[in-house]
């Protein structure tokens, strides 16, 4: 089988190789600036373990000077979804659609035998290009990683472990979406759906409690984040423990300002604290490995039901 | 190995929301026939055959293919050559492409049988761009080159000019010889397996109307024509399949068990056409015909 | 080596219009003791017809005594038909061409004679088997 799925998907594994290489030309031509800023005005010395004096203007400096790119990186989110659509969805899907598995399924081996050896060797492949792209990511915002952490949402899904997961979940996705819809075209559109409603649910509910989030009372004014980690909630609460609400802040605000005294002192002299709950950045790995064990789960659990699924479907 | 090349008992199938396909089928095939397996559109001859090719489960009865469930038993496919309607292959792929994708998934290959049905084909071509003849043959090749022992073609005829069709079944008949498979074809064209099969199973509406050696079936059935006359019963005749009537004339298609003494009566041969065309007709009863005495159903 | 050929149309079974061709061939001296007949496989590519159906004729020749088949070398003609037959040909052909001016003169056409010979020939054989 491993000939007959080579031959079947070799377009696949040129594409993927084109998209590497293009990705990694631009990544290289866009970091040559990057590095030159990051080296010129010595930032390597304004990590967040021991900022000196003047970085609070270079850093935020630096990053808006960039932050289209960074932005821009953030579509790299999209590329394990690829897998999913143009290699997932098709390899069931097409063949009944064309009614080649009339053909495919009455050789000599079994479907079964025919669905693992293709997702396997798929999957194999899927997780080296995805390996690949994720490497390129690190590579690419390891500055930004250096300066403002990695652990929060606008590197964590696009680094790491996981980027190669969420590949396999999605190629996955799109094998069984196949199977069930039996066209490729709603198969594609079932595994967008799914793909982006999970990563989304993951991501905003689950991911935040890996491991139990720690707190800090902020005495400073504002919200000012921790640089590197990631912060989930920001809580105003009174000298009692209570929320304060956001009426009850902005009265406050108010009353300071008539009475011509700094708001954040008037705060703090009430007895009123900001409570931070946030991850550190020290976690990443830890989450990388919470979130990626999860997706590879679930992977493995559509694959076992897609084989369950595939002897029993009445084409 | 003793097993049947295919047994059908109480099969049914029924597609979702739909009639019935196929309904409470008992049928045999025995080993080295060519058999043809006959009807009109939707009378449930592709369901049959993709039952057979583990490619549908059915939904009352069971269908064994040497002995063994097609589906529970994939094994059972590498003995199986079956060419679906419309020959479906992969158009990108070229001819040599298709059939490495043969040797690989087959473990009982033989490049020399596929090759021979393939003289004046490109290797190298695309199979989108072969005609439709040259498709038909290479969906044979493919499923010849696994030496199987049953060999199952839906509508291969279908398309095909008579050039290409003759042609066809030449190099059916000859790798048949090759590999003393059984084979079961259906066609809706009687012209077209007419000349070669040695039993025939007539299906109509998911049910079996007629099965039988095709010789002992036309042997036993004649063609009666003589003037109109209430009909009373005819020494000779077991039983009468079909009465037409136009104008002073009646005509009636009848089982015999004898020679027909009144001379009142001519009696010609029936054409294996109008045997079928009979049987199938709506006016016959909706049970499936077994009758009793004459020997419909063979024995290995 | 005889060629077969096949008339689908005629009602006859196949095997009958094999064993048939080798018998006239027999008769007319195209085909003598120790001549091979072609392969089953060569039958059957070429005319397309059943290899059971082919293999049955040689079976029915060599049942006859016309033919032997030797393992794995082929089917061979093992006597041939009296030639003495062939004189009477000769006699009944030209009786037949008297017959068959009779019968254009009596206003048949091709299809008539046909029709009338094939029933003809029939129900006489049918009256010297009942």
């Amino acid at each position: 089988m491993a000939w007959v799925t080579w031959r079947q998907h070799r377009a696949h594994a040129f594409g993927a190789l084109g998209l590497l290489v293009a990705l990694a030309v631009a990544a290289v031509l866009t970091h040559l600036p990057i590095a030159s800023a990051f080296g010129h005005d010595s930032l390597s010395a304004c990590l967040p373990s021991a900022p000196r004096t003047g970085c609070d203007i270079i850093v935020p400096h630096f990053e808006s000077e960039f932050s289209g790119l960074v932005t821009a990186t953030r579509v790299m989110a999209v590329l394990p979804l690829l897998a999913g659509l143009f290699v997932g969805a098709p390899l069931i899907a097409r063949e009944l659609e064309f009614g080649t598995y009339r053909f495919a399924w009455t050789q000599g081996v079994s479907r079964r035998h025919w669905l693992l050896s293709k997702t396997a060797l798929l999957a194999v492949g899927t997780l080296v290009a995805a390996g690949a792209a994720s490497l390129l990511v690190m590579w690419w915002r390891s500055p930004f990683d250096q300066l403002e952490g990695r652990i929060g949402p606008s590197g964590f899904d696009i680094e790491g472990i996981v980027v190669p997961a969420y590949a396999l979940f999605a190629l996955a996705l799109g094998v069984l979406a196949g199977l069930v819809f039996r066209r490729t075209v709603a198969a594609m559109t079932a595994t967008l759906v799914a793909f982006g409603a999970t990563r989304a649910l993951v991501a905003d509910f689950v991911r935040p409690h890996f491991v139990a989030p720690l707190h800090r009372v902020i005495a400073a004014p504002s919200t000012s984040a921790v640089p590197g980690d990631w912060v989930l909630s920001n809580t105003l609460v009174n000298a009692g423990g209570q929320r304060v609400t956001a009426g009850n802040e902005e009265l406050a605000v108010l009353h300071a300002q008539q009475a011509g005294i700094d708001p954040h002192t008037y705060i703090l002299t009430l007895g009123w604290k900001r409570i931070v709950s946030y991850q550190p950045a020290g976690r990443f790995w830890t989450f990388q490995l919470f979130e990626a064990g999860l997706f590879v789960a679930l992977a493995v659990a559509l694959i076992l039901v897609t084989l369950w699924l595939v002897r029993r479907t009445p084409v | 190995m003793s097993a049947p090349p295919l047994v059908a008992q109480g099969l049914g199938k029924r597609f979702r929301r739909r009639d019935w396909a196929l309904r409470d089928l008992m049928l045999t095939i025995p080993k080295g026939g060519i058999v043809g397996l006959a009807g009109p559109n939707a009378a449930g001859k592709s369901t049959l055959l993709s039952l057979a090719a583990g490619l549908l489960a059915p939904s009352e009865g069971s269908i064994e293919v040497f002995g063994r469930n097609p589906l529970q038993a994939p094994e059972v496919l590498a003995e199986v050559g079956y060419v679906a309607q419309g020959a479906p292959l992969y158009r990108s792929f070229r001819v040599a492409d298709t059939l490495e994708y043969a040797r690989r998934t087959n473990p009982r290959w033989d490049t020399e049988i596929a090759i021979e049905l393939l003289t004046h084909i490109d290797s190298r071509a695309k199979v989108g761009a072969l005609s439709a003849g040259e498709r038909a043959r290479l969906a044979l090749a493919l499923a010849l080159g696994k030496r199987p022992r049953l060999v199952l073609l839906d509508e291969p005829f279908a398309s095909l000019d008579p050039l290409a069709g003759r042609e066809l079944l030449q190099l059916l008949m000859d790798g048949v010889a090759e590999l003393g498979a059984t084979v079961i074809v259906a066609s809706h064209v009687v012209a077209d397996i007419q000349r070669v099969c040695d039993h025939i199973v007539l299906l109509s509406s998911g049910c079996v109307r007629l099965e039988g050696d095709v010789e002992e079936l036309l042997d036993s059935h004649r063609l009666l024509t003589g003037p109109r006359r209430p009909l009373g019963s005819i020494r000779g005749v077991r039983e009468i399949v079909r009465e037409r009537y136009s104008g002073r004339q009646q005509t009636l298609l009848a089982i015999t068990d004898g020679p027909i003494a009144d001379p009142s009566w001519t009696v010609d041969p029936v054409s294996l056409e109008e045997l079928l065309l009979a049987y199938m007709a709506p006016e016959r009863l909706p049970t499936p015909r077994r009758a009793e005495g004459i020997p419909l159903r063979w024995h290995g | 080596m005889i060629e077969f050929h096949l008339d689908s149309q005629s009602g006859v079974a196949t095997y009958l219009q094999i064993v048939r061709q080798v018998k006239d061939a027999l008769r007319l001296g195209t085909l003598d003791v120790g001549d091979q007949l072609p392969t089953v496989r060569e039958v059957v590519a070429d005319l397309a017809v059943n290899p059971n159906t082919v293999a049955k004729a040689y079976r029915e020749l060599e049942h006859e005594g016309l033919v032997v088949a030797r393992q794995g070398r082929g089917t061979f003609i093992a006597r041939t038909l009296a030639p003495a037959s062939l004189q009477h040909h000769e006699e009944l052909r030209e009786e037949l061409e008297r017959w068959l001016a009779l019968a254009r003169r009596a206003g048949l056409d091709e299809e008539s004679i046909r029709a009338l010979v094939s029933t003809t020939l029939r129900e006489s054989l049918a009256r010297r088997v009942a």
